[in-house]
């Protein structure tokens, strides 16, 4: 469908909270470089987990930037979604004052709620009683707990939403803030995701479920290698400032780049890994490449989801050939997520504000720990450092558990 | 010309009625689906009723034995809503790949996978005593606590390729769900959608999170008494479970192929609090705002609006606020058009309940006979609106609203009109 007439959706500001660095330029620094955030897991023992490595944020001190009564009723997931939030509106430079609350929304991605706080509250629910439970259980929770506090905090009364679709969360978010603008139902939406479940118990029932990788090799998150194992787990939030192209020219917002393209498609396999069939990926992609109007010699280099679980990679390759054929061997992909870890519905929203520094600076940040990439997938993976980035647009894939592929376009002006 | 989009099959699991005609009976007979808490020991907490679904047989409903090993309550109330939804629309039978392409599912969701969540976890940890370790059966299915596993089951036991995903906005989550939906099909991004929302939060934690917030009722001598929106006898929500999943489709395609339109969707809107993770401010200003907005979008005024379902919680807050929101924003209307809350019959099902109410409204439009308000016995002065008390009544109705004020500040509302109404418009 053409439409001269369409709004257009731009990106103006951008928050970071990683496990590889806090604030978008330490973030970047090491990002580019490949210079990983995992380490041994600290806030909780692991002794007796089968896990003991993940992305966990660290030096982040939530007093430094939210006031004491807020930190005590919110959740660690908030206070890293909080503060990525704020950096994103500083970096914006746009006074939300001065604009239309109801036209500001906020669209903030999550799977596991505030369940450090829920299962700490559990735990005094079944050791104590009722009544030593805290009032701020439920409310420091209920994954709309994000948007909820960021509504309140910032003014926010317009369009807001909590996506959940495991891996995948965080490019919804941005895909559902991209369409509600283009639709009209805002004009600036704080889009993004968080995540903060390096909690024991997660860590174990993620462990057996075969999606992650175990013991305590920081390097052990190894997406199309032979020694594929699953992913490392992560914590952390992205947030960007969404915002209509003409809003943002009127105050002369610094743009790092316009949404041009969201789609989504279902492999509809039962609740499982990513399907190693790309043929639903492979749509996914095609018809986000459509609506971008980009051909394969456009694409600047393609994020791949890159779950590390054979099939699933096998999958995620095949989409890749089934779309750009010959043209794959010289397309550029990387997997950075490979650097901080795994963040869940953080992740796409990571990926998101990589690929916006990446097209600020024309270079692709690399993957790491692939020292032996399986050669049958036949991708072009950058690898080890930076590259130079041939083309001003990024694709991003993300895929779920229980089948969702979604793919986001970005585009440099 | 843009895309329009209807409602063509219906699919509910709820306290007081399972699929689309028990439920309805129970509904305009004004039978309450609220009892003692059975599913597990609430002697310790100070509310001990909730409307809970009984005779739940997922096999029945056409879960197969190997779905049921890997999902929970929540997720099994979705997938038999889902199914009696596409029964209902006649979409049962094979559907080629490229109508699968274009079919998908957002689900809406409150309380995540609480109840199977805190039993596993309990399970490997002792109650948070211990680390966690193997349990005694061995398994530790982390499909149990996915959110998103109510969509995503939806979607591979129908074989549903389009857009799949779950809304977690608290309590207004079904509403966004359909709404999201709606906008799916206008854009043209899928054909149809299943679209509604599930929940199944009766358990030890899930209950007492909100037992210790003060926001539930503690009428536990008559239950089925305990939810009394309007009524001054309110004094807090009692919590449900169940689903509600509806079929929208493009208007063209299901006009194509004969379906049976129950409603047309004709806006879906949502704004937020900026106020209480809890609470509207006291003027219900968001919820003003939010039913003007519907208008606008809808193109309609307060004169054509015949029938609201309402949020009607049965706290002591929100019914008033509720009804100061609609003085305010309907004038004189406010006390012509009948206004109902299905809450009072089968309690707050939280992400199930926007699709719960979304059903009953689809219903009311397509019937013409609206459901009461049930335990209206001690009018409270500040809700002196048409609640519908007691009794079903006959009504003519072409357009219908139907809201919610959600945890966390969200307030989503969907205007729904009668299949031909559009039509006579012109």
């Amino acid at each position: 469908m053409e439409h001269n007439t369409e709004r257009r959706v731009v990106i103006t500001g951008l928050g970071v909270v990683a496990a590889n660095g806090i604030g978008k330029e330490s973030f970047w620094r090491a990002t580019s470089r490949g210079i990983s955030g995992i380490k041994p897991i600290s806030r909780h023992p692991t002794s007796e987990l089968p896990i003991a490595v993940a992305g966990e944020v660290s030096d982040f001190v939530v007093n430094d930037y939210i006031e004491r009564k807020l930190v005590n009723r919110t959740d660690r997931v908030t206070h890293f979604v909080l503060v990525a939030v704020q950096e994103a509106l500083q970096d914006s430079n746009i006074v939300l004052e001065q604009e239309n609350p109801q036209r500001v929304g906020a669209v903030i991605a999550n799977t596991m709620g505030g369940v450090e706080y829920l299962l700490e509250q559990a735990r005094t629910l079944y050791t104590r009683g009722p009544r030593f439970m805290s009032v701020y259980s439920a409310i420091a929770w209920l994954q709309v707990a994000n948007a909820g506090q960021i509504s309140i905090r910032h003014g926010i009364q317009g369009y807001c939403k909590t996506p959940v679709n495991d891996t995948a969360s965080g490019l919804n978010a941005l895909g559902m803030a991209y369409r509600a603008i283009r639709r009209k139902a805002a004009d600036i939406i704080i889009a993004g995701g968080c995540e903060a479940f390096l909690y024991p118990f997660i860590l174990f029932v993620l462990a057996h479920s075969g999606y992650a990788a175990l013991g305590n090799d920081p390097n052990a998150y190894r997406p199309f290698d032979r020694r594929a194992a699953g992913l490392l787990a992560a914590e952390g939030a992205g947030i960007c400032m969404l915002e209509e192209y003409e809003h943002a020219r009127r105050r002369g917002a610094t743009i790092y780049g316009e949404i041009v393209g969201y789609g989504q498609t279902n492999d509809a396999h039962g609740l499982m890994a990513p399907s190693s069939n790309g043929s639903q990926y492979a749509r996914a992609i095609r018809l986000v490449m459509q609506e971008a109007q980009l051909q394969p010699q456009d694409v600047g280099y393609f994020s791949l989801d890159g779950q590390a679980i054979p099939s699933s990679d096998q999958g995620e390759a095949e989409a890749l050939h089934m779309v750009f054929g010959n043209e794959l061997a010289r397309l550029p992909v990387s997997v950075p997520r490979t650097i901080l870890g795994h963040s869940y519905a953080a992740a796409g929203a990571l990926d998101v504000i990589t690929a916006l520094l990446a097209l600020q600076h024309g270079i692709i940040p690399p993957t790491i720990n692939c020292e032996e990439l399986d050669p049958r997938y036949g991708l072009n993976l950058v690898q080890y450092e930076a590259h130079p980035l041939p083309a001003p647009s990024v694709l991003l894939g993300g895929r779920a558990l229980g089948g969702t592929n979604v793919v986001l376009a970005l585009k440099k002006e | 010309m843009q895309r329009r989009v209807v409602i063509t099959g219906l699919g509910v699991v709820a306290p007081n009625g399972i699929g689309k005609e028990d439920f309805w009976r129970a509904c305009i007979s004004g039978r309450s689906g609220i009892g003692h808490v059975t599913q597990f020991d609430a002697s310790l907490l100070p509310t001990r009723v909730a409307g809970e679904v009984a005779n739940f047989e997922p096999e029945a409903l056409g879960i197969t034995r190997q779905e049921a090993l890997y999902t929970d309550r929540n997720t099994q109330f979705a997938l038999a809503a889902a199914n009696l939804a596409l029964v209902d629309a006649g979409l049962d039978d094979a559907l080629s790949e490229a109508e699968r392409n274009m079919m998908g599912v957002y689900t809406g969701s409150a309380m995540a996978s609480v109840t199977a969540g805190e039993q596993l976890w309990r399970q490997v940890t002792d109650s948070g005593t211990h680390p966690p370790r193997e349990s005694a059966n061995g398994t530790v299915p982390i499909t149990l606590l996915m959110t998103h596993a109510p969509a995503a089951a939806i979607a591979a036991h129908f074989q549903l390729h389009g857009p799949c995903m779950v809304i977690a906005t608290g309590c207004s989550a079904g509403s966004d769900a359909i709404g999201e939906a709606f906008w799916a099909i206008q854009e043209g991004q899928s054909d149809c959608m299943l679209a509604g929302g599930a929940d199944s939060a009766i358990s030890y934690g899930g209950f007492a999170a909100f037992c210790v917030l003060g926001a539930m009722s503690t009428r536990n001598e008559e239950p089925e008494r305990a939810s009394c929106p309007y009524d001054r006898r309110r004094d807090g929500f009692v919590m449900g479970e169940g689903a509600g999943v509806l079929v929208l489709e493009e208007r063209e395609r299901a006009l194509e192929r004969n379906a049976h339109i129950y409603a047309e969707i004709i806006a879906f809107v949502s704004n937020s609090n900026s106020h209480h993770m809890t609470a509207l401010p006291p003027d219900g200003e968001p919820l003003q705002q939010l039913i003007r907005q519907a208008f606008d979008e809808a193109g309609i005024t307060p004169a054509h609006l015949g029938y609201i379902n309402s949020h009607g919680s049965s706290t002591p807050t929100n019914d008033s606020v509720e009804t100061a929101a609609y003085k305010a924003v309907l004038g004189e209307h406010a006390y012509r058009i009948p206004i109902s809350a299905t809450k009072s019959m089968i309690g707050h099902t939280q992400g199930a309940a926007c699709a719960i109410e979304a059903v009953v409204t689809a219903l009311v439009l397509e019937r013409q006979v609206i459901p009461p308000t049930i335990n209206q016995e001690y009018p409270d002065p500040l809700c002196d609106l048409d609640y519908v008390p007691n009794v079903a009544r006959r009504a003519t109705i072409d357009v219908a609203l139907t809201h919610s004020s959600g945890f966390g500040g969200v307030n989503s509302g969907l205007i729904l009109s009668r299949a031909d109404w559009r039509e006579r418009q012109t």
